[in-house]
């Protein structure tokens, strides 16, 4: 039995069909990748599994119940964390406060009293790399720092399955790898993770499968360096003179992240 | 986990503290000297008809500035609809006492329910709606409910309410004290629960709010509900205190108007800044109305202070007064740069 279940789900837009039946599932300590060009409907994904949005037609189910159309704050406390790609923090808070906030109200049963969330949240800062900076108003943070924020304040519901919307955009290399190791860290606690990204370095680097989306389908599925080398792939991301220049696939090494950052 | 700045140097919070407490005791206390007992023992009268108008109009703007902001403030839902808790609330203390001839106080029980019931009805729809649209259309509701009690003949209609009169400033003060100390003990504990932190959430970031597990419908809802208990209880002291009421006096947008100005001047999100904001406020409103200027300009001066306030001191004169260095270029620019990312 999956973890998570992802059938035919579909969702509309008005005419526009950000996700045309889309099918996939993780398993207890998967770590997926879900890549594809912009607009391709991975944050729709996101959205409709954290139940931001509800899907058209298709279903979704945590282990054996469904969970589509539940309130988003109910899917939370099934175990499901989720970051956003624009970062979403409390901007009166410390960083400390906002993370507390994810122990306070994510935790599925027993009830935390303010002051044990913000002891849970000091724990969860050390893993995140944000330790020495929690009493920080979150204005003072750089971006890295505010991505990291938003993964902290999701761990620490103690999430089963944390979803991850592009973590790493905007990174340098050097930020790119600390955040790596961060998802390494993660995951190696046995949660398992969805992740949103661009940045191919880290789709290979983390990922056991990956999942390419475009214009609402999925396109292929598999290990990341095989979909990587894939011709309809390359054809999403590039265009098709593109790939028929290329004459079949890339040559190895697949690209570096930054190049690799297809936008 | 509250939210604090730098403070004020011990020695001179001891000394704000000791006035604030000297204060809060003079005002307690000094109705008291009105009593038979007090003047035959010789004691001097500290207070007179028009000190009881206004300070129990100050308590009751304490009362109603406090309870939008549970609404407003904590979890930054603008309405502009309050006031309509504080007519309702006043119409069914009006309607019990006048027409079905209940005992006051039993009819001021009933004020908060009323108000918290209408307010959890209006509020399952409206809570959905955000920003600018959440703000017109409380005020829609404000509007419309003022003018339906002003059509509906058993409850007085375009005449008003009559209710028999008491005469005791006395009582309407203390009760109106007694509902301001409630309206800010429960400020205060919110933000020490749970429940006060899921609302804070759910102004800085709803969506966020509710990934993280908080259920933002009830939560906001909930905050609505208090807010409209508290307001409806002015409401219901009110009718028996001005022993008249009718859609002027007891649905007027103004006095929402009022409430809001009060919360933002002092500060919006705080225990004591709706406190600050009704006491400086009502005080400024009453002396201009007493010097006898024309309406007209004490409604620009409000305007004015109102634009000053929100440009300069966005945080309110508690944070003004509590944290940091005050009164300086520097505050000022950083509260700007702060608040207006």
């Amino acid at each position: 039995m999956s973890l998570l279940t992802v059938s035919d789900v579909s969702k509309r837009f008005g005419g526009v069909n950000a996700l045309a039946g889309v099918t996939f599932a993780v398993d207890q300590g998967d770590v997926l990748g879900i890549i594809g060009p912009n607009g391709a409907g991975k944050t729709t994904l996101l959205n409709c599994i954290s139940g931001l949005y509800r899907p058209d037609a298709g279903d979704i189910r945590w282990e054996t119940a469904s969970i589509r159309g539940l309130a988003p704050y109910r899917i939370a406390r099934l175990g499901i964390g989720r970051t956003f790609q624009i970062v979403r923090p409390f901007p009166s808070m410390t960083v400390r406060e906002n993370t507390a906030m994810g122990a306070l109200f994510g935790r599925p049963g027993a009830r935390l009293q303010p002051g044990a969330a913000l002891n849970e949240a000091d724990t969860v800062l050390d893993v995140v790399g944000l330790g020495e900076k929690r009493d920080y108003p979150v204005l003072r943070l750089t971006v890295p720092d505010r991505k990291r924020l938003e993964v902290a304040r999701a761990l620490a519901m103690r999430p089963r399955l944390l979803l991850l919307d592009e973590v790493m955009a905007g990174l340098n290399q050097v930020e790119i790898e600390q955040a790596l190791e961060m998802v390494r860290r993660v995951r190696d606690s046995g949660v398992t993770i969805v992740l949103i990204e661009h940045v191919m370095k880290v789709i290979v680097g983390v990922c056991k499968r990956a999942l390419v989306l475009n214009f609402g389908r999925t396109l292929v599925e598999g290990p990341p360096a095989e979909v990587l080398k894939d011709r309809r792939v390359i054809e999403a991301y590039l265009g098709q003179r593109y790939a028929r220049d290329q004459e079949g696939p890339l040559p190895d090494p697949p690209p570096q992240a930054g190049e690799g950052n297809a936008k | 986990m509250t939210a604090g700045g730098r403070r004020l140097p011990t020695s001179l919070r001891r000394s704000a503290f000791a006035i604030v407490a000297l204060a809060l005791a003079f005002v307690i206390l000094a109705p008291l000297t009105s009593i038979d007992a007090a003047q035959q023992a010789g004691l001097p009268l500290l207070t007179d008809k028009l000190w009881f108008r206004i300070a129990t109009t100050v308590l009751m703007f304490v009362v109603m500035a406090s309870g939008w902001n549970i609404i407003g403030g904590l979890t930054g839902y603008a309405s502009f609809g309050n006031v309509a808790f504080f007519g309702l609330g006043a119409y069914t203390a009006g309607v019990l006492v006048s027409n079905l001839n209940w005992p006051f106080a039993l009819g001021l029980l009933l004020a908060p329910v009323v108000a918290a019931v209408f307010a959890l009805i209006v509020g399952i729809p409206l809570l959905r709606l955000r920003g600018h649209y959440f703000a017109v259309a409380t005020l829609g509701v404000g509007v419309a409910v003022g003018e339906v009690v002003n059509n509906v003949v058993p409850l007085g209609a375009s005449t008003g309410l009559y209710l028999p009169i008491v005469r005791s400033d006395l009582i309407f003060f203390y009760l109106m004290l007694g509902a301001a100390v409630l309206a800010v003990l429960t400020t205060w504990v919110i933000l020490r629960t749970r429940f006060g932190y899921g609302l804070l959430a759910i102004r800085e970031n709803e969506e966020a709010a509710a990934v993280i597990g908080v259920n933002t419908t009830f939560y906001k809802v909930a905050a609505f509900c208090i807010a409209a208990a508290l307001t409806g209880l002015a409401g219901g002291i009110f009718a028996q205190w001005n022993s008249f009421i009718n859609q002027e006096n007891v649905f007027a947008i103004s006095d929402n108007v009022q409430m809001i100005l009060m919360a933002v001047i002092g500060g919006a999100g705080t225990v004591l800044g709706p406190v600050a904001g009704a006491i400086s406020l009502e005080l400024v409103i009453q002396t201009l109305a007493g010097g006898g200027t024309s309406s007209v300009y004490s409604q620009i001066g409000l305007g004015v202070l109102l634009a000053v306030c929100v440009i300069f001191i966005p945080r309110g004169v508690i944070d003004f007064f509590g944290g940091r260095s005050r009164l300086s270029l520097r505050y000022f620019r950083q509260t700007l740069r702060e608040t207006s990312a």
